[in-house]
């Protein structure tokens, strides 16, 4: 056990750290208030695009901790308050979600009773699809992840002093639980923010794109912290290049999956040629959004693929962070993608605005904030973890 | 209970050394089987005969034989490749995927379920050759200048099916000989019998346990896992885009691919489980496949469970969120229609029985295990056969609406292919080595060296 | 031991693991090159005790697996889109999306098979039976529970007291001298191989002939080809006059098919006007078919001097003065109803392309007789188009 101790000492983050978080909330918040009051219409879809992305690192990151818990597995124990610590953001969801609350009319058409009316096919699912009871959902997905982000890191923060095995017997029965529980409420997620932005528009595997999305893009944040506060000498000493070594092939697992989800919802839908699913592709096949597509295959597949197909990839540090960075941004190139063209409706031409990347500035200076914060209260690696001595251990 | 989670679970229980290893492995190679052994190869014997007279009797007077009409064109016949395929799907799961992700349990297992997954190729491959209904112009399915100077036509789905179904059998048999030749070489150096000695070397191909051998062959074995997984997926996707590709309700969905990979895992495992619990108790394995490994597969049994419930769940909310009259007609005639017990029987084995496995006493409690493993197997059987004739006994047209009835003739087949996998696997039992030796060797305690990483200067 | 014998190496058993390792760092460290570690499972760290780096036969996958993706996707998209095309589902002859899972099946199954026949016959060169170290009792030590480490005699530093000195060192248990087999002579004309040969021969050339000779010719099931139905042109009892077919109802027509109305009169008093306008394509469709048709004798000008060698009545000129002044209608009269020694040619050629033949023979006949100013306007014509 003495190597736990001489290997961590805990530390706060440099000012730095703040300053940059503090430094993009700012500017991000002021840019983003102008951008409502020039084009509140636009300005709901780009806020909606940052949204889903925050979410995805913040609720993936929970989704990464309940797995490893579930899974028993060791060598990320090492690593695992860096997923706490960005599952912390959790609780800004309530607030985070409110804006989008008070544009559901410019987001939803299904939300406009004079374009539903007469409409049979929105008609028909106007039980699920209406303003109330999507609030409801919305707030009631965000509680549900909220009590089991409270219970678990609760269990995990107290184990730091106690070193009591029950508590990691707690976390399992939790995390199991919440397994099926981030399933469906994934699922629901991207129904609702996302499919429902093209009404008419179904796919039985939409749950399950956004899934892969999700821990994809989380995964990537948890290297790319875990790199980086490892360098500096956050981390414990012991941690080495086998552990990046598996960060690296689950991103690159994820990127292979993310593709094969990808690929057979195109593919059946190409193959099936109904119209009723076929124009959702056909919107992202117009005009410029040919080459947002085509770009979106290159970069979050084919890039990533190869990038870290290697074993010398997968433990090159550089590598490693290049690459997180680089899932990061395709992750909200993807949620671009998925919501953007839900806007041009209209038949309007589409061009991109300064408004589409002002968000992003928000969302990563709250994650970055909320980081500091947690860091500064708990230790970044869980000392009392009977796990943690296994996983400094783990060799290939 | 009381788990001590700074230790990893021991792997191999009983103190057993390397050398006890050997011999409890090589046992039923070096004796003589007794009398309850061909009691059972008997019985799986005759039930393969049973099937060959009836795919005999299929081949001689054509596929009329069967309860196929229109417009339920594919019953039995599919169904029972798409199951088979499916229980093909574990042993590479568990020799693949559970390689890749490091863990070690696997290895006691691995050798076991590779062999089901080859056998069951076997038998999901014979289906959709006798279900043409000319089985001697298969040959066309190969895309080589033939007489008719015409190629395969490489847009449909049951050509991918040919591709995807004869690159898994192979890749599959390839993974289980690079697995068997240390084996082949350590049973070359044990046997007395010179006949024995001779087959061994043959396929041992004169390994010599060398390290500077073992360097590639390592490499390459988890070069052939990660080869593999990405193949096992496909597999079952390809067979799931026979369905998916086409417009009819009920099969156009993109959940497909996932649902029956999914669903194939689930089945593949409750099948190893099926056969583990016999033969661990018949050969004395229980301290090499301990309770805690049948505890793990029962868990994934029940996550896959969970997975194959999920998809039930989102085709029957997509159909009614859809809003198109078909998807939803057909959601409702699965669940009500004429065949709802056999929804039902679906349903209820494969998303309501597992989740017994929620609780550790029924994971580790065997009778319960194997009633629940068995249920799975049935149910997901049935799972196949709904959606494969549910979607085609109504039409578009009512007109054009009728009922599929299995003959005597569609059963026997099915049994057969259960004679054939049994006895297969029976076989297999006897003549090769159950638990792959190189590898468990290498997980027993104190195997591999006390430190090394890191602490070269210790 | 025997002195006929040579030395291939020198080996050394130990009992654990940790043995090996500190024995095959110690090794490396003493300089030795040819020598090797046997442990009956791969044991973590020893390829860094040995001095090895990481094995590069991923390389061979990554090459094999490309080749076999683009290969069979060039192959699909030769055989699908250039070799024959098929339209299926309306779906594009190179269907990029459908042709995804059969390169990803191909890449795989190149890449596994480059991958296992590479390690085995290239890195292993393997099948080896006749290894020195086989059927050792070494061989079945390390095959069991033991670990062992060989020094080859081949080895620059290679001296057996010396080398037998250093594995003692090393703390082996036991230390066993492994000599080269001698070479066993292999005798072709001994009897049983002989026998061996001939069973052999008679096997195959057995199968062979069942195969090409009774196999192939085997029938599968052919009751859908001679099935209880009526086919035409077949005889029937079901009806009295014994004919399978039937003739269709009195005074009906079939559905687009207008009867010709001067059918079997031998010169009509008025003919059908040609409906055709000579566009070029209509010249080029009546070329074809007069060539095809008409030419064999009536010659390839219309001349009536056919290719026939008087085999046949030699056809007339189709530029008489007779023919020339003949309607349109005539013309197409006569390929309708025959003339003379010339059958009717309506069951062959088309309607339109009776009218087409019609046309081009009103070609042929303005070449055969043309006129100055005819000539001028061709030439105007090229002329211009030089210039152009």
């Amino acid at each position: 056990m003495s190597k736990i101790e001489s290997g961590y000492n805990k530390k706060s983050l440099p000012n730095s750290v703040s300053k940059i978080g503090g430094t993009l909330l700012a500017i991000g918040l002021l840019l983003g208030i102008a951008g409502f009051l020039v084009d509140s219409y636009r300005a709901s879809y780009a806020y909606l695009v940052s949204f889903i992305f925050f979410l995805s690192i913040a609720v993936g990151s929970l989704f990464l901790v309940a797995l490893e818990y579930a899974a028993n597995a060791d060598w990320s124990t090492p690593f695992r308050r860096i997923s706490e610590f960005f599952a912390a953001s959790l609780p800004l969801l309530l607030i985070l979600v409110v804006p989008l609350f008070f544009n559901t009319s410019n987001l939803f058409l299904w939300s406009h009773a004079g374009y539903v009316h007469g409409d049979k096919m929105l008609e028909a699912k106007s039980a699920y699809l209406n303003t109330p009871f999507f609030m409801v959902r919305v707030i009631a997905i965000i509680l549900l992840w909220l009590f089991f982000y409270w219970m678990i890191t609760k269990n995990s923060r107290k184990q730091d002093e106690t070193k009591d095995q029950v508590l990691t017997k707690r976390n399992i029965t939790l995390s199991v639980i919440f397994i099926p529980v981030f399933a469906i409420t994934i699922t629901l997620t991207a129904i609702d923010w996302i499919m429902s932005l093209e009404s008419k528009w179904f796919s039985t595997i939409f749950g399950v794109y956004l899934f892969a999305g999700v821990v994809w893009c989380s995964l990537a944040a948890l290297t790319f912290s875990a790199i980086k506060l490892k360098e500096n000498g956050y981390l414990h000493s012991a941690i080495k290049e086998d552990h990046y070594y598996s960060l690296g092939t689950l991103m690159f697992a994820f990127t292979a999956f993310w593709g094969y989800i990808a690929f057979s919802q195109y593919m059946l839908v190409w193959y099936g040629n109904l119209p009723e699913e076929t124009f959702w592709f056909m919107q992202r096949w117009d005009g410029g959004w040919k080459f947002v597509s085509i770009l979106l295959i290159i970069t979050h597949f084919i890039v990533p693929f190869f990038g870290l197909l290697s074993y010398e990839a997968k433990t090159n540090v550089k590598r490693l962070k290049f690459m997180s960075v680089w899932i990061l941004c395709v992750h909200f190139l993807d949620m671009y993608w998925l919501i953007m063209p839900g806007m041009s409706r209209n038949n309007h031409a589409y061009s991109f605005s300064w408004i589409d990347f002002v968000f992003p500035l928000v969302f990563i200076g709250i994650l970055i904030l909320v980081f500091n914060k947690m860091a500064e209260k708990f230790n970044l690696v869980p000392v009392g973890d009977p796990k943690l001595q296994r996983g400094l251990n783990f060799h290939l | 209970m009381s788990l001590d989670y700074s230790k990893e679970l021991t792997l191999v229980q009983g103190n057993m050394t390397m050398a006890d290893l050997d011999n409890a492995i090589a046992k039923p190679m070096d004796t003589k089987p007794n009398k309850n052994y061909f009691i059972a190869l008997a019985f799986t014997s005759s039930l393969l005969l049973l099937g060959v007279i009836a795919v005999s009797l299929t081949f001689y007077y054509g596929i009329g034989e069967w309860g196929n009409n229109q417009p339920v064109g594919w019953a039995f016949d599919i169904t029972n490749f798409v199951f088979w395929v499916g229980i093909a799907h574990a042993g590479t799961l568990i020799s693949a995927i559970l390689y890749l992700l490091r863990q070690k349990w696997r290895t006691a297992i691995s050798r076991f379920s590779e062999a089901m997954t080859i056998f069951a190729v076997i038998c999901a491959g014979i289906f959709p050759i006798i279900h043409t209904g000319r089985p001697w112009l298969a040959g066309y399915l190969i895309p080589y200048p033939n007489a008719m100077q015409l190629w395969p036509n490489f847009v449909s789905p049951l050509v991918w099916d040919v591709f995807a179904v004869s690159t898994y059998f192979i890749v599959s048999l390839l993974f289980w000989y690079v697995g068997l030749i240390p084996d082949f070489a350590t049973l070359r150096d044990r046997t007395v019998s010179k006949i024995k000695k001779f087959i061994y070397s043959l396929f041992s191909l004169g390994w010599r346990h060398s390290n500077r051998d073992w360097r590639h062959y390592e490499k390459v074995y988890m070069i052939l896992a990660g080869l593999a997984t990405p193949l096992v997926l496909s597999v079952h996707t390809v067979v799931s885009f026979d369905f998916a590709t086409s417009v009819l309700p009920g099969w156009h969905s993109t959940i497909f691919p996932p649902y029956f990979v999914a669903g194939a895992i689930f089945s593949g495992f409750a099948m190893v489980v099926t056969a583990l619990v016999f033969m661990r108790k018949v050969f004395s394995l229980e301290n090499i496949i301990t309770m805690d490994h049948l505890d793990r597969m029962n868990k994934i049994i029940l996550l896959t469970g969970s997975m194959v419930g999920y998809a039930y769940l989102m085709e029957f909310f997509i159909s009614w969120y859809s809003g198109v009259p078909t998807e939803q007609y057909v959601a409702i005639n699965r669940a009500f229609g004429p065949y709802a017990w056999g929804y039902w029987v679906m349903v209820s084995c494969n998303s309501i029985f597992p989740q017994l496995f929620w609780f550790r006493r029924f994971r580790r409690s065997i009778p319960v295990m194997f009633i629940v493993v068995v249920l799975v197997n049935v149910g997901m059987w049935f799972e196949r056969f709904i959606i494969i004739v549910t979607s085609l006994h109504r039409d578009f047209l009512p007109s054009s609406w009728g009922m599929f009835y299995p003959t005597w003739v569609d059963f026997s087949i099915l049994f057969g292919s259960f004679g054939l996998f049994f006895t297969l696997v029976l076989l297999f039992t006897r003549t090769l080595p159950v638990v792959t030796m190189s590898e468990i060797k290498g997980v027993v305690e104190g195997a591999q060296p006390s430190h090394y990483e890191g602490d070269h200067n210790a | 031991m025997p002195d006929n014998k040579k030395l291939h190496s020198v080996a050394a058993l130990f009992n654990s693991v940790d043995e090996i390792i500190s024995a095959a760092k110690k090794t490396t460290a003493a300089g030795y090159k040819k020598f090797d570690v046997n442990t009956p499972y791969p044991v973590h760290g020893m390829d860094r005790a040995m001095g090895m780096g990481q094995s590069k036969i991923g390389f061979v996958t990554l090459f094999f697996g490309l080749f076999g993706a683009a290969f069979i996707f060039l192959f699909m998209w030769w055989s699908f889109a250039v070799s024959y095309n098929i339209v299926v589902g309306g779906k594009p002859f190179l269907a990029v999306p459908a042709f995804i899972p059969i390169t990803f099946e191909t890449t795989v199954l190149f890449a596994a098979i480059a991958t296992v026949v590479g390690m085995l016959a290239v890195y292993f060169k393997l099948p080896n039976n006749s290894h020195p170290l086989h059927d050792t009792d070494y061989m079945k030590a390390v095959s069991g529970d033991k670990f062992g480490l060989v020094i080859e005699a081949e080895d620059k530093q290679f001296d057996k007291a010396k080398v037998i000195e250093f594995l003692k060192g090393l703390g082996a248990y036991k230390i066993e001298d492994i000599y080269y087999p001698e070479q066993e002579k292999f005798r072709m004309f001994e009897p049983k191989f002989l026998l061996f040969l001939a069973i052999v021969a008679v096997a195959t050339s057995g199968l062979t002939y069942v195969t090409l000779n009774k196999l192939m010719y085997i029938t599968p099931f052919d009751w859908m080809d001679f099935q209880s139905k009526l086919t035409a042109q077949k005889g029937s009892n079901m009806f009295a006059n014994h004919e399978g077919m039937r003739p269709p109802v009195e005074g009906t027509v079939a559905r687009g098919f207008i009867p010709y109305p001067y059918k079997g009169q031998p010169m009509p008093v008025e003919v059908l006007s040609n409906p055709t306008i000579p566009t070029k394509q209509i010249l080029e469709l009546g070329k074809g078919k007069f060539l095809t048709f008409c030419s064999p004798c009536h010659g390839n000008f219309g001349e009536g001097e056919s290719r026939l060698r008087g085999q046949f009545p030699v056809g007339p000129t189709l530029h008489s003065d007779k023919i020339i002044n003949y309607p349109d209608g005539m013309i197409y009269h006569i390929i309708t109803n025959g003339q003379n020694a010339m059958p009717s040619y309506a069951p062959q050629i088309t309607r339109h392309e009776r009218w087409a033949i019609v046309d081009y023979i009103r070609v042929l006949q303005r070449a055969q007789n043309a006129k100055e100013s005819d000539l001028k306007a061709v030439n105007k014509e090229s002329v211009s188009n030089v210039q152009n």
